[in-house]
C-alpha cells in the first residue's frame, strides 16, 4: 500500500474557448484529506471530473488507486465516491430509496442506516427530495458518494451555498471521513475550509497549480506571517498617501486596509502615529496571522473572492 | 437484481407523477370514446354524389335519380349555387351535373379513393337507366360493396379505430415520452450521478423498456376493457399473439427514442429531431396514402420501415383474428429496426 491514492502527470483538457486544464501533476497519499483551493473558473472542478471519469482529457496520465481508466474503469468506479458540484436528484425519491438504489450499484455497500445515521438525515429519510433543505440535499450527497464504503472520496465544493451551521457540520462528516482511513479529495475556494479541513493542498489560478504545501507550510513560505488591518467606518479611503508616509505598502479593501508585515510589533506604534498625524477616520485596528487568502494574493496579485 | 430495483424505481418515480400518470392512461379512451360515439352508426362509410338540381328535371334525369338510389349511393341533391360552393370548399368528392344532353361527373383530385369508387357506381346507374328507359332488360351489374378490411367482425369504426390507437400509443412513448424525458434529465445533470457508478448503461436503459412495456400493457389493458364495454368490440386474435406484437413494437419504438435521444443536446433540440423522424416515418409507412405512383427506390424504401407492418400486423390479428405466421418478414422488419436502434442508443447514450 505504498502506491498514493492518485496520482496525476502532464493532465490537460481545453475547451473551445479555454484552456481549462494546463499541465497539472498532482499526487495524493492514501489517508489524507487534499484540497484543490482557487477562484472560480480556475479548473478544479475540471480536473475533478477528469479524474472521476466524467470528462476525457486532451493528455495526460491518471492513476487512481492504482488502476487506470482505460483498463479497470469499472474497478475504479466501484472504489470511489464522489459528490458533484450539484447532485440533481429526482424530486420525488426519499434520501432511503436513494441511498438503496445507488447502493444497490455496487458490490460492496454500507447500509442505508449507517448513512443516515452519518449525515443525520434520519428524521428526512423517508421525505420527497424536493422537501428537503440545501444543507440536507448537500448531506445525502455526501452520504450517496459514502454508498460504497469507498477508499478515495471526492467532494466538489462541498459546502458551497450552505449556511454556516450547516458548513461546520458536513465538516464533521469529512473528518469522520479521514478518521475512518478514507482518502478524500475535495475543491472549495474558501480557505477556511480548507484550512480547516486539509492535510495538504494545491492552490489552482488558471488551470495551473501555482502552489502545493501543508496549509502552514503555504502560509510560512510568505516572508509576511502577519497582517495589520485599520477598518473604517464604510468605504475605506485612498490609502496612497498614508502608504508614502508610513513607507509601507498599504492594500485597500472595501472597508479596510490591509498592511503586510514581518513584525507587526514593530510597526504598530509607527502606524498609530501616522495614523493620527494623518487624521485617518479608521474604527479599529487588528492584527492577525496570513492566511491562504494572502498566499494566494501574494501569488497571483489577486484576491480569490474576485 | 439491479435491473430489477432499476425497473421498481421507475414504476416508483412514475407512480408518484399522479398528472403524468392519468394521462397517460386517460386519453387513448378519451379519443376512443369520443371517435367511437361520432362515428358510432357505421355500417361502413357509404359512397356519396352530389347530383347538381337540373332547372327542368327530364325522363332521363328521373330515372338516373332513380338508378342511383337504388344503386345505394347517397345521393345529395343541391341546387347549383350551393353545390358548386361545396365544390369548391373541398368537400365533395363526385359531383354530378346534367349538361346539354349529356352529363358532367366531376372528381375531387384530392379525393379520388372514394370519387373513383362513386365514378363506377355512377356509370353502372347510367347503364341501368338508359335500359330501363329503352324497355330493354337492365345489364347485369357486379355489385360493389364498401368496406374496411378491419371491419369483417364488426362494423363499428371503434373496433377499427382501437389498434390504430394501441399502436399510435406507443410510437409517441416511444420516440416522444422516453426520448423527451432522457434528454431533460441529462440536461438537468440527473444522469451524471449515475456516471461515476458502475451501473452499466444497458440495465438503466433496459430497466427503462422494462417500465414502459408494463405501461404499455396496462394502457392496452384498460383500452381493451373500455372497447369491450362501450362498443363491444372483441380481440378476435390470440391475445398472446396480441402481447407479443405489442411487446415487439414498444421495444423497437423506445429504442428509437433512446437512440434519438443521444443525437440532441437538449428539448427543445429533441423536439424537432423527433418531428424530424415521426413524420417521415408516419407519412411513409402507407397508413395515409398508397404511394403506388412514388418512384421505386421509394416504395422499397417504405417496404422496410418499421411502422406500416406493425400496425398492419396488428390489425391482422386484433381484428381479423389472423395469426403471427403470416407477418413473420414484417415483424422481422420491426425487430430488426429495435435491434439496430437499441445498439445505437448503446453507443449514443451519453450520461452528461
Amino acid at each position: 500500500m505504498s502506491d498514493p491514492a492518485l496520482r496525476i502527470r502532464g493532465l490537460r483538457k481545453a475547451f473551445p474557448k479555454v484552456v481549462a486544464v494546463d499541465g497539472v501533476d498532482l499526487e495524493v497519499a492514501r489517508g489524507e484529506v487534499f484540497g484543490l483551493l482557487g477562484p472560480n473558473g480556475a479548473g478544479k472542478t475540471t480536473t475533478l471530473e477528469i479524474i472521476e471519469g466524467l470528462t476525457e482529457a486532451d493528455g495526460g496520465d491518471i492513476e487512481i488507486l492504482g488502476l487506470t481508466w482505460a483498463k479497470q474503469g469499472q474497478e475504479i468506479r466501484a472504489r470511489i465516491g464522489v459528490q458533484l458540484q450539484s447532485t440533481s436528484l429526482f424530486n420525488k425519491i426519499t434520501p432511503r430509496e436513494s441511498l438503496d438504489l445507488y447502493g444497490s450499484y455496487y458490490p460492496k455497500r454500507r447500509s442505508t442506516e449507517d448513512l443516515l445515521d452519518l449525515v443525520q438525515l434520519q428524521e428526512k429519510a423517508d421525505a420527497y427530495h424536493i422537501t428537503l433543505s440545501g444543507g440536507q440535499q448537500q448531506r445525502l450527497a455526501l452520504a450517496l458518494a459514502l454508498v460504497n464504503d469507498p477508499e478515495l472520496v471526492f467532494l466538489d465544493e462541498p459546502t458551497t451555498g450552505l449556511d454556516p451551521q450547516a458548513r461546520r457540520s458536513l465538516w464533521d462528516v469529512v473528518r469522520r471521513m479521514k478518521s475512518e482511513g478514507r482518502t478524500v479529495m475535495l475543491t472549495t475556494h474558501y480557505m477556511d475550509e480548507a484550512e480547516a479541513l486539509c492535510d495538504r493542498l494545491a492552490i489552482m489560478d488558471h488551470g495551473k497549480v501555482i502552489a502545493t504545501g501543508t496549509p502552514a507550510s503555504l502560509i510560512a513560505e510568505l516572508a509576511i506571517p502577519s497582517v495589520v488591518e485599520l477598518t473604517f467606518d464604510g468605504a475605506a479611503p485612498d490609502p496612497a498617501a498614508f502608504s508614502a508616509r508610513l513607507d509601507q505598502p498599504v492594500e485597500c479593501r472595501a472597508d479596510l486596509w490591509e498592511i503586510p508585515t514581518p513584525d507587526p510589533k514593530a510597526l504598530l506604534p509607527r502606524l498609530l502615529e501616522a495614523a493620527e498625524a494623518a487624521a485617518v477616520p479608521f474604527q479599529q485596528v487588528h492584527i492577525r496571522r496570513a492566511t491562504l487568502e494572502d498566499v494566494f494574493l501574494h501569488r497571483t496579485g489577486r484576491s480569490l473572492r474576485e | 437484481m439491479m435491473l430489477w430495483r432499476q425497473f421498481v424505481m421507475e414504476w416508483r418515480l412514475y407512480s408518484r407523477d399522479r398528472v403524468a400518470m392519468f394521462w397517460t392512461f386517460a386519453f387513448p379512451v378519451i379519443l376512443l370514446m369520443g371517435f367511437g360515439t361520432i362515428f358510432r352508426d357505421g355500417g361502413g362509410p357509404k359512397l356519396s354524389l352530389v347530383r347538381v338540381q337540373a332547372p327542368v328535371p327530364s325522363a332521363r334525369d328521373t330515372a338516373l335519380d332513380q338508378a342511383l338510389t337504388d344503386l345505394q349511393l347517397k345521393v345529395q341533391t343541391l341546387p347549383k349555387a350551393e353545390a358548386e360552393a361545396r365544390w369548391a370548399r373541398g368537400e365533395t368528392a363526385a359531383q354530378l351535373e346534367t349538361e346539354g344532353t349529356g352529363y358532367r361527373l366531376r372528381l375531387n383530385s384530392y379525393l379520388m379513393a372514394q370519387a373513383g369508387a362513386t365514378a363506377g357506381l355512377v356509370n353502372q346507374a347510367w347503364l341501368v337507366a338508359q335500359a330501363r328507359l329503352n324497355g330493354e332488360p337492365e345489364p347485369q351489374r357486379i355489385p360493389i360493396q364498401v368496406e374496411s378490411p378491419g371491419h369483417k367482425h364488426s362494423t363499428n369504426y371503434a373496433s377499427f379505430l382501437l389498434p390504430g390507437l394501441l399502436g399510435l400509443n406507443l410510437v409517441s412513448m416511444g420516440l416522444f415520452s422516453v426520448g423527451m424525458v432522457n434528454v431533460s434529465y441529462r440536461e438537468k445533470g440527473k444522469f451524471r450521478r449515475l456516471a461515476v457508478t458502475p451501473l452499466p448503461k444497458w440495465i438503466f436503459l433496459l430497466g427503462q423498456v422494462l417500465h414502459r412495456l408494463t405501461v404499455t400493457v396496462i394502457q392496452a389493458g384498460i383500452l381493451l376493457l373500455v372497447g369491450r364495454l362501450a362498443f363491444g368490440i372483441q380481440n378476435q386474435g390470440s391475445f398472446l399473439d396480441l402481447l407479443l406484437i405489442m411487446t415487439l413494437g414498444t421495444g423497437c419504438f423506445m429504442a428509437f427514442g433512446f437512440a434519438l435521444s443521444g443525437f440532441a443536446e437538449t428539448s427543445e433540440g429533441y423536439a424537432a429531431i423527433s418531428n424530424l423522424v415521426f413524420f417521415p416515418l408516419m407519412m411513409l409507412s402507407g397508413v395515409y396514402f398508397t404511394l403506388d405512383s412514388a418512384p421505386a427506390w421509394l416504395q422499397h424504401a417504405v417496404a422496410v420501415m418499421p411502422l406500416a407492418p406493425f400496425l398492419r400486423a396488428l390489425r391482422a390479428v386484433f381484428n381479423d383474428g389472423g395469426t403471427l405466421a403470416g407477418h413473420g418478414v414484417g415483424l422481422a422488419i420491426v425487430a430488426a429496426w429495435g435491434c439496430a436502434a437499441f445498439a445505437l442508443a448503446v453507443r449514443r447514450f451519453r450520461w452528461a
